[in-house]
C-alpha cells in the first residue's frame, strides 16, 4: 500500500501494471462468479422462478451483445431485436418442418449473422441519428414484412411450435447461461485484442482512429455481426421455449430498446456492465410484474429517462470513480465519503 | 539511442538518407489540388514539392487553407481537382487509413486522445494498425519504447483527461509515430504551448526528423518555424503567395502585407531605407 | 384507380405528412434534437381531440387551438423537466431520452385509453365534392389547407417576428445567440413547446381522418424522420417537399404489382436509407434552419 505521498502523485509504473492487468481478471472472475450463482437456479426446484430467471439471463445475453456495437464501437444501434426474431422464426419454421431444435439454432445464427452483413454495409456509413433510426427502421420494417406475408401461418405470422418436455427446461435455462457465459468470456477476450482496440478508437474518435490506418468500415461490420449472432441464439432458444409467438412478440421494438437501457444501466462499453445493469432492472421489472400491473412499459420508460438524465456512465463507471485511489492514509470512514463525494461531482459533470 | 548503427528501434524502418539535392523525384508532390467547399476555393491550384528528408514549414494567416491542405494529404478530405503524388505513386483516391498504412501520419491540431484508454493504449493502437500492423506483443514494446522517448514514460497509465495540453500533444505525437510514418504532417502543434515548451517541442521534431522522417510543420508561432524549416511556404487565400529559404520568405514584402498589411509593409520598407542611409552616412563619417 | 383521383389522394396525404414532420423539424433543426417522442405527441393531440369531441362536441378541426395550447405546455413541461438536463450530452443520451419518454407518454395514454381503435366519426366525413370521377373529400382538403397554412405561419414566425428570430439564431449558434442577450432555456423551451403544439394539430387532423390506437405513435415518428431527411433540415418549406415526396412514394409504390398495400413501415425505412445513402442533405439540402 503505497504511503508516500509523493510516490503516489508519480504513480509508480510497477504498481499500476499490475493494477491494471488484474482489472480485467478481476471483472472476468466476477462475472463468471455471478452467472454460476445465477446457475444454481434450477437447484431451488421452484419452476416460477426458473422461469422468470431464464429471462433474466436472456435480457443479459442481448445486452452483452448490444454492448460489442453500442458499448465499445459507439454506434448506437437500435434495432437488434430484428436479430432476435430471425433467430425466433428459423428455430419456428425448422422445428415445424420436423428438423431438430439445434439445427435451426445454428441456421438462425447465420442467417442473423448475414442479414447483419447485409444491412451493416450500407447502415454502417451513416452515423448517429441516421444510423440509430436506419437500423430502428429495418427491425420494424422486418416485423411488418413477417407479419403481412403470414410466416409462420397462424395468421399474421403466429407461430405454434409443439411443447418440449418437462425437463427441457432447466436444459433451456443452462444453455442461456451458458451464452452468456461464451459472451463473457467474447467480452474479455476482446478488450485485450486488436479487434477490441479498434473498435473503441472508433468508439472514441473515428477520425483519428482512420489516420492511424484503422479500416474503420469492417470493423464496424464486424461488431455489428458479431452483435448479433448471440442475439440470434437467443431469439431461437426463446422460440423453444416460449413455444409460441408473434412477430408484435420477437419483433417488439421494446425489446431493442430494454437491451439498450441494461447496458447503460450498468455500463456501456464495460465488462459487467451488462450483466449488473440486466440484473438490476429485470429483477425489478419482474417484481412488478407479479403485483398485477402491466405497467413494464412504464417502467422501462422511467428508468430510461432518470438513467439517461442522472447516469448515463452507468453503475459500474460510478463505482470505478468510488473506488479511486487518491489521497493515501485516510481511514475507512473517510475514504467511503470522500468516494460519495466523488460520485457525486462525477454525476454533476456528466449528468445533469 | 538515436545510433543507427545500433539494435533495430522503433525508427529502424527509416534509413535517415541524406537530403537528395535533386528535386525529381520528389517524395511528395502537389499538383493543381484544389478544394472547394460550396463555391469558394479553400485551396485553389496549389502545387508544391517536398523533398526526402526536410522539414517544410506552411504558414500563413488564418482561413488561407493550410489545415486543408494538410486534410488532404492525410486523405481526411477528399479533392475537388488537382492530384497529390506521394513517393512516385497517385494517392489522391485513396482513403485516409490507406495513406496511413503508406506511411503517412499526422497530428490533429485540437488534441484528441481516446480519452478511455489510457496513454500507453493510445500508442499502442498506433503501432498496431500503422505501416506495420504489428502483433501484440510487439506492438506494446514499441509505444513503450516510444513513451520513453518522448518523455511520457512515468505517466503510462495516465488517461487522456488527466494529462496536461502539453504532455496530450507529446501523445498525439506518440500515437503518430507508433504508425511508423515516412510523412509526418504537424498541424499548429504549439498551440497552447508556453516559450519553454516551444524550445522543447522545436528540439523533439527535430529529432525526429534526423531519423529521417519527412516533415510537414504548419506554425503560427515564427520563432518556431522559422527554426525548424528547410524551407517555408505561404498560403494566402488558398494560393502559394512565396516560396523558398526562411529568411528569404520571411522578408519578403508581400508575405509581410499578408500578415501585417500594406501599410506596415511600407514601414518596414521606409524602416530599412533609412538603415541603410545611416549605414552609408555612418560608413562616409568613419572614413 | 384513375390518374387524376391517384394525384389527389397524393397531394392531401403529401400535406398531412408535412404537418406530421413539421414540429419535428423545427426541434431537429434549432435544437439538433432528433424527439423520438414526436409520435406520442402527435398521438396525445389526437386522443384529446377524441376527448374534447366526446364530452365537450368541439368539432376536432375548431379545437385545433385548443390541442395546440395543450400540446405547447406539455412540450415545455417535458424540455424544462428532462430535454434540458442533456442537451450538452452526446447524441445518443438525448436519442434514448426521447424514446423513454415516448414509452411513457404512450403507456401513460394507454393505461387512460386502453388500446382500443379509436376514431372521431363526424357527420361531415366522408362528404366531399367531385371534380368530374375525382372525389375530393372536405375533411382531407381542410387538412391539407391547414397543414399549409402552418407552414406558411411558422416559416413567417421564424423569419419576420423577434422571437423567431431569436430560435433560429439560437440554433445556428448557441453561444453567440447567448451573447446576444437571448436567454437559451427559455428558447428551447418555446421551440420545443412549438414543436409539440404542430405534432398535435397533426393529431388532432388525424385523428378525425383514421382510426387510431396508442401504438399509433411509432409510425408517425419513423415517417417525420424519413420526411425531414428527403426535404433537408433548411426551411418549412422543405417539409412540405418532403411530405409531398413521401407521400408519393406511399401512394404510388403500392400500385405497383406485387407489393400491395401494408408495407407501409418497410416502404419508409426503404426510401429513408435509399436517400441517407445516394443523397443525405436531402432534396433541399441544407444542414440547418434559415
Amino acid at each position: 500500500m503505497v504511503t508516500d505521498l509523493h510516490q503516489s502523485a508519480v504513480a509508480s509504473p510497477t504498481l499500476e501494471k499490475t493494477k491494471e492487468r488484474r482489472e480485467w481478471l478481476r471483472s472476468l472472475l466476477i462475472g463468471l462468479v455471478i452467472l454460476a450463482a445465477i446457475a444454481t437456479i434450477p437447484a431451488y426446484g421452484d419452476p416460477s422462478l426458473l422461469h422468470t430467471w431464464t429471462l433474466i439471463v436472456m435480457y443479459i445475453v442481448l445486452a452483452q451483445s448490444w454492448n460489442f456495437i453500442g458499448g465499445y464501437t459507439g454506434y448506437a444501434a437500435f434495432g437488434n431485436v430484428a436479430f432476435f426474431g430471425i433467430g425466433s422464426y428459423s428455430v419456428g419454421l425448422l422445428v415445424l418442418v420436423g428438423l431438430p431444435f439445434w439445427v435451426g439454432l445454428i441456421v438462425g445464427g447465420i442467417v442473423a449473422g448475414i442479414f447483419a452483413l447485409l444491412i451493416g454495409l450500407p447502415v454502417l456509413r451513416l452515423r448517429g441519428h441516421y444510423f440509430a433510426i436506419a437500423t430502428l427502421g429495418t427491425a420494424e420494417a422486418l416485423r411488418e414484412f413477417i407479419a403481412v406475408k403470414d410466416i409462420g401461418g397462424g395468421g399474421g405470422g403466429l407461430m405454434s411450435l409443439p411443447l418440449p418436455s418437462l425437463d427441457a427446461y432447466p436444459f433451456l435455462f443452462y444453455a442461456f447461461v451458458g451464452l452468456s457465459v461464451v459472451c463473457l468470456l467474447i467480452t474479455v477476450v476482446l478488450v485485450h485484442s486488436k479487434f477490441g482496440y479498434a473498435l473503441i478508437a472508433i468508439r472514441e474518435n473515428e477520425q483519428a482512429a482512420e489516420a492511424l490506418g484503422i479500416y474503420t468500415y469492417w470493423y464496424k461490420v464486424g461488431a455489428f455481426v458479431l452483435s448479433a449472432v448471440p442475439t440470434a441464439l437467443a431469439g431461437g432458444l426463446y422460440a423453444y421455449w416460449a413455444t409460441g409467438f408473434d412477430p408484435g412478440t420477437v419483433f417488439d421494438r421494446g425489446i431493442s430498446i430494454e437491451m439498450v437501457l441494461l447496458t447503460f444501466l450498468g455500463g456501456t462499453g464495460t465488462i459487467l456492465g451488462p450483466i449488473i445493469g440486466g440484473i438490476l432492472f429485470e429483477t425489478a421489472s419482474f417484481q412488478f410484474q407479479t403485483s398485477g400491473l402491466n405497467l413494464h412499459n412504464t417502467l422501462l420508460g422511467l428508468s430510461i429517462v432518470l438513467v439517461t438524465i442522472v447516469l448515463p456512465q452507468g453503475l459500474i463507471r460510478l463505482f470505478q470513480e468510488f473506488t479511486r485511489r487518491s489521497t493515501p492514509g485516510l481511514t475507512l470512514a473517510n475514504r467511503f465519503m470522500e468516494g460519495l463525494r466523488r460520485v457525486r461531482r462525477y454525476i454533476t459533470a456528466n449528468g445533469i | 539511442m538515436f545510433d543507427v548503427i545500433s539494435q533495430p528501434t522503433a525508427f529502424s524502418h527509416v534509413s535517415p538518407l541524406e537530403r537528395e539535392n535533386t528535386p525529381y523525384p520528389s517524395f511528395l508532390k502537389l499538383m493543381d489540388v484544389t478544394k472547394r467547399f460550396g463555391g469558394l476555393p479553400a485551396v485553389d491550384t496549389l502545387s508544391f514539392s517536398v523533398r526526402r528528408g526536410e522539414i517544410l514549414g506552411i504558414i500563413g494567416p488564418n482561413g488561407a487553407g493550410k489545415s486543408t491542405v494538410v486534410n488532404l494529404i492525410s486523405g481526411a478530405q477528399p479533392l475537388s481537382s488537382g492530384s497529390i503524388y506521394y513517393q512516385g505513386r497517385d494517392i489522391s483516391c485513396l482513403l485516409a487509413n490507406r495513406r496511413a498504412y503508406l506511411g503517412i501520419a499526422r497530428v490533429f491540431q485540437i488534441t484528441k486522445p481516446f480519452m478511455e484508454l489510457d496513454v500507453r493504449e493510445n500508442v499502442l493502437v498506433g503501432a498496431l494498425f500503422g505501416r506495420h500492423q504489428m502483433i501484440y506483443s510487439a506492438a506494446f514494446r514499441m509505444a513503450e519504447e516510444l513513451l520513453e522517448e518522448i518523455g511520457l514514460a512515468h505517466k503510462t497509465h495516465f488517461k487522456g483527461d488527466q494529462l496536461t495540453i502539453a504532455d496530450r500533444k507529446r501523445l498525439e505525437l506518440a500515437r503518430a509515430l507508433a504508425t511508423g510514418p515516412q510523412l509526418l504532417l504537424l498541424d499548429e502543434v504549439m498551440a497552447g504551448l508556453t516559450p519553454a515548451e516551444v524550445t522543447e517541442a522545436v528540439e523533439l521534431i527535430r529529432k525526429i526528423n534526423r531519423m529521417g522522417i519527412t516533415i510537414i510543420v504548419i506554425e503560427h508561432v515564427m520563432q518556431a518555424i522559422k527554426s525548424l524549416s528547410d524551407r517555408i511556404l505561404v498560403l494566402h487565400h488558398g494560393r502559394k503567395i512565396a516560396e523558398g529559404q526562411p529568411e528569404t520568405v520571411l522578408s519578403d514584402p508581400k508575405v509581410i502585407e499578408t500578415y501585417l498589411g500594406k501599410r506596415y509593409a511600407q514601414q518596414q520598407d521606409q524602416l530599412k531605407q533609412v538603415n541603410t542611409d545611416m549605414l552609408n552616412e555612418g560608413a562616409q563619417y568613419q572614413m | 384507380m384513375a390518374f387524376g383521383q391517384v394525384l389527389v389522394n397524393w397531394l392531401l396525404l403529401g400535406s398531412l405528412y408535412a404537418a406530421v414532420a413539421l414540429g419535428f423539424s423545427l426541434v431537429w433543426g434549432i435544437m439538433n434534437i432528433v424527439n423520438l417522442a414526436h409520435g406520442a405527441f402527435i398521438v396525445v393531440g389526437a386522443y384529446i381531440a377524441f376527448w374534447m369531441y366526446r364530452q365537450l362536441h368541439i368539432d376536432p378541426y375548431i379545437g385545433i387551438p385548443i390541442t395546440m395550447a395543450a400540446l405547447f405546455i406539455i412540450g415545455w413541461i417535458v424540455q424544462y423537466v428532462a430535454i434540458n438536463r442533456v442537451i450538452r450530452a452526446p447524441f445518443l443520451v438525448t436519442f434514448l431520452l426521447t424514446f423513454g419518454l415516448d414509452l411513457l407518454i404512450t403507456d401513460l395514454v394507454q393505461q387512460i385509453f386502453s388500446s382500443d381503435l379509436r376514431s372521431i366519426n363526424t357527420t361531415y366525413a366522408g362528404n366531399g365534392f367531385d371534380i368530374g370521377s375525382i372525389h375530393i373529400a372536405f375533411d382531407g382538403l381542410t387538412a391539407a389547407a391547414i397543414a399549409v397554412l402552418l407552414t406558411a405561419a411558422l416559416s413567417y414566425f421564424l423569419s419576420r417576428t423577434r422571437t423567431g428570430n431569436a430560435i433560429l439564431a439560437t440554433g445556428m449558434d448557441r453561444d453567440a445567440a447567448r451573447l446576444m442577450g437571448i436567454n437559451i432555456g427559455r428558447t428551447y423551451a418555446l421551440t420545443f413547446g412549438i414543436g409539440a403544439a404542430l405534432a398535435g394539430a397533426a393529431g388532432a387532423m388525424f385523428a378525425e381522418l383514421y382510426p387510431f390506437n396508442p401504438s399509433a405513435g411509432g409510425p408517425f415518428t419513423l415517417r417525420a424522420f424519413v420526411i425531414v431527411v428527403l426535404g433537408g433540415l433548411g426551411t418549412p418549406w422543405g417539409v412540405i417537399a418532403g411530405g409531398l415526396a413521401f407521400g408519393f412514394a406511399e401512394t404510388v409504390i403500392p400500385l405497383f404489382p406485387g407489393i400491395g398495400s401494408g408495407y407501409d413501415d418497410a416502404i419508409a425505412f426503404a426510401v429513408l436509407v435509399a436517400v441517407l445513402v445516394f443523397r443525405p442533405n436531402g432534396l433541399l439540402g441544407k444542414a440547418f434552419y434559415s
